[in-house]
């Protein structure tokens, strides 16, 4: 697997992680107080999702970290040459663009089919919290599609056109 | 089916690049990436034939090995 399969699969194991963590939250939170309003509600989004951006930054670090000592023990402690291949495979060039693009292609529209579904949830009666639930899981879903789809283009290839 | 309304059949596009890099002094891939400014996975990408390169890409790679871009990339379909 190359250095961006990693990172995305690295980046994708912390957003399973991080959702996982907000879903067992969630439930607890339920459990405890059933009445919830949509803002107490909100609240823990935004504190989940603060979280799950420094958890990924934090494994990106950790990640990028390892992978460099692995770079350089396997090249003998070659500075120049360790900073070459980190360079080299950190360039971001139109192949990685356009797997970025056609990979967020696949993410909006699983986002979109969320929000859809959201609003589809709320006229059939369903509470208001219900819908921001499958907003949320939807974007979390768009995002791990995202990751997926990135991953297999890396791995089995892309087109331009 | 190549018609006015229909879709435009896909070439196949094949390239050189393993050959030309063991002609140029057997080439790193890493060195070829830095002289196109890609990736090395762009490269690996390239030579499995798993990614068709933008036209300036092409002619970035050919500029890179001093040669005419018809000796890195031929069109299997083309007359």
């Amino acid at each position: 697997m190359t250095y961006k399969s990693q990172r995305t699969v690295v980046s994708m194991a912390a957003g399973v992680l991080s959702f996982a963590a907000y879903v067992a939250y969630a439930l607890g939170k339920n459990a405890r107080e059933p009445e919830s309003g949509l803002a107490s509600w909100a609240v823990l989004m935004l504190i989940f999702i603060g979280v799950a951006v420094v958890a990924q930054i934090a494994v990106q670090i950790v990640f990028h970290l390892a992978r460099s000592i692995g770079i350089a023990v396997r090249e003998g402690g070659d500075d120049k040459q360790v900073e070459r291949i980190i360079k080299a495979a950190m360039v971001e060039d139109e192949m990685e663009k356009l797997i970025g693009l056609k990979s967020a292609h696949i993410g909006y529209i699983c986002a979109g089919t969320g929000f859809v579904a959201a609003l589809a949830v709320l006229a059939l009666g369903a509470s208001g919290v219900s819908a921001l639930h499958v907003l949320l899981g939807s974007f979390a879903a768009g995002s791990m599609i995202e990751g997926g789809v990135s991953v297999r283009l890396y791995e089995r290839g892309v087109r331009n056109g | 089916m190549n018609g006015a309304f229909g879709m435009a059949e896909k070439l196949t596009i094949t390239n050189n690049i393993r050959k030309l890099r063991f002609f140029a002094d057997e080439m790193t891939q890493l060195a070829l990436a830095e002289k196109a400014g890609i990736s090395r996975q762009t490269v690996i990408s390239l030579e499995s034939g798993k990614y068709t390169p933008s036209l300036e890409l092409a002619f970035r790679i050919a500029n890179a090995f001093a040669v005419p871009i018809g000796d890195v990339f031929e069109c299997k379909d083309g007359p």
